[in-house]
């Protein structure tokens, strides 16, 4: 069981910044995730605190021990890799049993504890088999075996479900979820799917090019997003943004006004509102302009418009049925809108 | 990793390749400022049933002496770079100052050894390059073509000229080109000439190592280029074909250009193989009218007495220079990769 | 394969047929030919009669009373001693084989699992010392080895051969084991292990088929080796390429042409062997530098 703590961690290759400034505090029994594109640099925060990766700058704390410059056998934590890492020439078993040979764990322990984690993972019919027998959501679970066998300080899983379909995700990420309530051990997890992120997550971390960008509960950041960049990377789809201008608390760009804004601000703004809460009306409405496009995806309908260069787009009843180019209204109420400081992305207060 | 454990891991090769390989050639350096030691000739008495003659001989112990103390020879700064049987400078000077046309300032250079060995190191490597890429894809083209129980045993037979030393294999060929042999005899009565011996001219000399060097090289480049044939996406190659192209427009837009890093590829392996073009001269007894940069250097430690470390070291440093300009493009284009990236 | 645009016309099936046809007997007959007349006598496989004598062997027949003889590998292995030679080769090659993969897999390991910036520069020293000719290098050996007194045994070449070899081998490898995912030895770390035990209990059981093929082409070096054997190691410790070398200078006299000719495929059949064994391994071994360079 530990806290685990981040100070003004930096990873640089060169002149090149992989991780810029990372400065956290994870509590002890916490399930964090890490959510970004890729290539944001997820991977190298959490290798950084596996010890498979130097830090260029700052510190990494185990509860109150400095572990920069320990190896990653002596963090005691474990790991799960998204091509899972599984040694090919061992069984099922001698994989999971692994980390207590090496840790030289008393040899009489090991059946019990190995067969506890095969039950955990429901691998009790296939800890005969070699990896390359297994179909991959059951090499998953070895790896995922083989992590929790020895009750580790912390658990690393680096987008451990990003090579299972679809339908096994659902599952696994339920499995996994269950798991770490169980154990509870503090748990950090990198992926790049929001979904996955706002269902496992205690609080979520959001990066993007090497930074943090917004820290919270999964709740949190899709109600408040913190800059644009959060704005339209969570929700699916994501956070409608048209750019524009704001004077007296009136909103303007091509084919949209919204009134009733903070008369706080003005200048060029970004307004940002969900898709599903907006909706078509027929009268005069806050959007009028010609449909761009229109998608049936079956529970619904996707009306799109084109407003000042950004797509815009609004749920509607599965029914509903216009032609593109015919002028559609849809009514964006000012509570529903999110004000960006277009120049530096950043949210503005209000209300 | 950490630079501790890089090390822990690799210092046995980084030894044994700073000591066989780096500093040997800091040593061919230094030895190629020096020249062996003048005899040192003692003038004795050997007396007979006839009277006593007077012998000039070399005196070995005060030879052995020098050696001992010197063993690297007297120093001659740059002298063996310049002196007649390297880069000849005064030579090249006389003969351009005194030769009427262009043929005989050729005939006199090619009269020069180290020039003669460097002419025909080029040819041999600009020569056979080209004809083992276009042999080594027309191969594999038709190769790829026929049916698959054919495949096999054509790459295993393939294999062999590539593999066997090049020594076993020039004399292999050797033996069969001999007047007495199959294909010498073939070509006498083809030619009705029963004096003909490819062993002869030296011009026939010369195309015979060539003929040679396509034979053990083309191989590779069939290889390389069947192997990359496999993997010539399929859906280019179909929509080569939905667009209209016939067998050779396919062949020409679609697998061509696909393969052009290959032949890159090949291009460079074969350009450094042929330039260190040695063993076959040596099979064919080819040095009376070809020699190349490699065969002088082995030709001067091997000189009967004792071995000439001087030249051979002279030699050795402008090969290494020939190599590195060789290299050069490619270093180059490496470098800016190398730079791009970080 | 019944794809209609793939079925060929005629004229197209007979040149691509006849080319390879082509090919195999240029690749092929040689040795054949050779291997065949290994076992006649210099009097059929030169004959100055007909050609046509070094297949029937009339003057072998004669001399020996069968078509067939074992003269020339008698002579060469037993009157001239092959058989030293073809010990002193298989101690040279097992050992370079061994030494090379041992230094190299622990090297490309290394340079594998380190930052690009040292691959770089053990590309371009691989690529040069690729290119440059193994008698310059031998030049440098000579006078020191002399001083010192080591030429001439086998261990000096051995060595010699290793560190000749290790760039090509460390590159090699090094692609290999850039072929196994990271994730493999970091689980290992991040179970328990040092690097090193992770090396050795995650990554050298799979490592092997990189390692037959790297092998493969050590043991081709130190067998084809001419350049480095003829001139660092003395008579007695003659290995077989310089051998056959040797023979040549005494083969002047009737007959003894023949003992070359047998030591000759004496030297290729176990080639033969390894090619009919390892035949992917080696292709896949030639194009790993195109295909992943
Ligand atoms: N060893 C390295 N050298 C240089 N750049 C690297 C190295 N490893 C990763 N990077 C770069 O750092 C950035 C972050 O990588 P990573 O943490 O793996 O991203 P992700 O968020 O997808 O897991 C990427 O742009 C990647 O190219
Ligand atoms: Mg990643």
């Amino acid at each position: 069981m530990a806290r685990l703590r981040l100070k003004n961690v930096n990873k640089r290759w060169g002149s090149f910044v992989g991780v810029d400034n990372f400065d956290l505090d994870i509590a002890d029994q916490e399930f964090l995730v890490l959510l970004g594109p890729s290539g944001c640099g997820k991977s190298t925060t959490m290798r950084m605190i596996a010890g498979l990766e130097d830090v260029t700058e700052g510190e990494i704390l185990f509860d109150d021990t400095v572990v920069n410059d320990m190896d990653p056998k002596d963090r005691d934590i474990s790991m799960v890799f998204q091509s899972y890492g599984l040694y090919p020439n061992l069984s099922v078993y001698e994989n999971i049993r692994f980390p207590l040979r090496v840790r030289k764990i008393p040899k009489e322990k090991h059946d019990e504890m190995v067969m506890e984690a095969v039950r955990m993972t429901e691998l009790e019919d296939y800890i005969h088999r070699r990896p390359a027998e297994l179909s991959g959501g059951q090499r998953q679970r070895v790896a995922l075996g083989r992590a929790i066998v020895r009750r580790p300080n912390i658990f690393l899983m680096d987008e451990p479900l990003s090579n299972l379909d679809a339908k096994l995700r659902v599952s696994t990420r339920a499995q996994i979820k269950n798991l770490q309530s169980k154990l509870k051990i503090t748990t950090v997890y990198v992926t790049h799917d929001q979904i996955e992120a706002m269902t496992l997550a205690d609080r979520v971390v959001v990066m993007n090019a090497g930074k943090i960008q917004q820290v919270g509960t999964p709740t949190d950041i899709y109600d408040n997003p913190a800059n644009v960049f959060v704005a339209s990377f969570i929700g699916s789809p994501a956070m409608n943004l048209v750019q524009g201008t704001l004077e007296n608390g009136v909103f303007e760009a091509e084919g949209i006004r919204v009134e009733g804004l903070p008369l706080a601000v003005s200048g060029n703004v970004t307004l940002g509102f969900r898709a599903e809460d907006a909706e078509i009306v027929e009268g005069p409405a806050q959007i009028s302009s010609p449909v761009y496009s229109i998608e049936l995806l079956g529970e619904a309908s996707m009306i799109t418009w084109r407003l000042a260069g950004s797509l815009v787009s609004i749920k509607t009843h599965k029914e509903y049925r216009a032609d593109i180019g015919a002028v559609v209204n849809a009514a964006v109420p000012a509570s529903i809108c999110h004000l960006f400081d277009t120049a530096s992305g950043e949210r503005i207060a209000h209300g | 990793m950490p630079h501790k454990t890089f090390l822990s891991f690799i210092w046995p090769s980084l030894v044994a390749m700073l000591l066989f390989i780096a500093l040997p050639i800091v040593s061919v350096g230094f030895q190629s400022l020096y020249v062996e030691h003048e005899q040192v000739l003692v003038v004795g008495e050997t007396c007979g049933p006839f009277g006593c003659t007077e012998e000039v001989s070399v005196d070995a112990a005060a030879m052995a002496a020098l050696r001992a103390e010197q063993p690297a020879g007297q120093f001659n700064g740059l002298g063996t770079y310049t002196n007649a049987s390297h880069l000849a400078t005064d030579e090249i000077a006389e003969i351009f100052a005194t030769s009427e046309n262009f043929s005989e300032i050729r005939n006199r250079i090619m009269n020069l050894p180290f020039y003669k060995a460097l002419i025909f190191t080029l040819s041999y490597t600009f020569i056979v390059t080209p004809l083992v890429i276009i042999l080594g894809f027309i191969i594999a083209v038709a190769v790829n073509a026929v049916p698959a129980m054919l495949k096999g045993p054509v790459i295993f037979f393939s294999l062999i000229p590539m593999l066997v030393t090049p020594l076993v294999g020039s004399l292999v060929l050797f033996w069969m080109i001999d007047s007495r042999g199959i294909i010498g005899a073939a070509l006498q009565s083809i030619f009705g000439d029963p004096s003909l011996s490819l062993k002869a001219s030296p011009t026939l000399t010369w195309i015979t190592l060539f003929v040679y060097g396509v034979w053990h090289s083309a191989p590779f480049a069939f290889v390389v280029f069947y192997a990359g044939l496999q993997t010539v996406p399929r859906d280019t190659m179909e929509s080569a074909m939905v667009d209209g192209a016939n067998r050779w427009e396919r062949i020409r837009f679609v697998t061509i250009p696909y393969l052009m890093p290959l032949a890159t590829f090949i291009a460079l392996m074969q350009l450094m193989d042929n330039f260190r073009v040695f063993e076959p001269i040596i099979g064919f007894s080819a040095a009376a009218s070809a020699t190349s940069l490699s065969y002088l250097i082995y030709n001067d430690l091997r000189a009967a007495e004792s071995p000439l470390f001087g030249s051979a070291a002279a030699t050795s440093m402008l090969t290494i220079i020939g190599v590195i300009i060789l290299l050069l493009p490619v270093l180059r284009q490496n470098w800016r990769e190398f730079n791009r990236k970080t | 394969m019944s794809n209609p645009a793939e079925t060929k016309p005629l004229p197209i099936k007979v040149i691509t047929i006849s080319v390879v046809l082509i090919w195999l007997f240029l690749a092929a007959f040689p040795f054949l030919w050779t291997m065949w007349g290994s076992f006649k006598v210099e009097g059929d496989f030169f004959s100055r009669a007909n050609w046509f004598n070094a297949i029937t062997g009339p003057v072998t027949e004669r001399q020996h009373g069968s078509p067939f003889t074992l003269a020339g590998y008698e002579g060469a292995w037993i009157e001239q001693e092959f058989w030293k030679a073809v010990i002193n080769t298989a101690i040279v090659t097992v050992f370079v084989v061994i030494i090379s993969l041992t230094l190299g897999t622990l090297g490309g390991y290394a340079l594998a699992r380190s930052g690009f910036k040292y691959t770089f520069w053990l590309l371009m020293a691989a690529l040069v010392f690729r290119a440059m000719p193994h008698v310059t290098l031998v030049s440098g050996y000579l006078l020191p080895f002399f001083q010192l007194n080591i030429w001439g045994y086998l261990p000096t070449t051995i060595i010699v051969l290793v560190a000749i070899n290790q760039p090509f081998t460390l590159w090699m490898l090094h692609s290999f084991f850039l072929s196994i995912p990271k994730d493999l030895d970091e689980a290992a770390m991040v179970d328990g292990c040092t690097r090193f035990q992770a090396f050795r209990l995650a990554i050298i059981p799979v490592m092997w088929p990189g390692v037959i093929t790297t092998g493969l082409f050590s043991f081709l070096l130190a067998y084809n080796d001419f350049t480095v054997t003829s001139m660092l190691l003395s008579q007695e410790n003659q290995t077989m390429i310089p051998q056959i070398n040797a023979f040549l200078g005494s083969t002047q006299e009737e007959g003894k042409v023949m003992y070359a000719v047998a030591a000759v495929v004496s030297a290729i059949i176990p080639l033969f062997v390894l090619i009919l064994f390892f035949q992917r391994q080696i292709v896949s071994g030639l194009t790993a530098g195109a295909v992943k360079g």
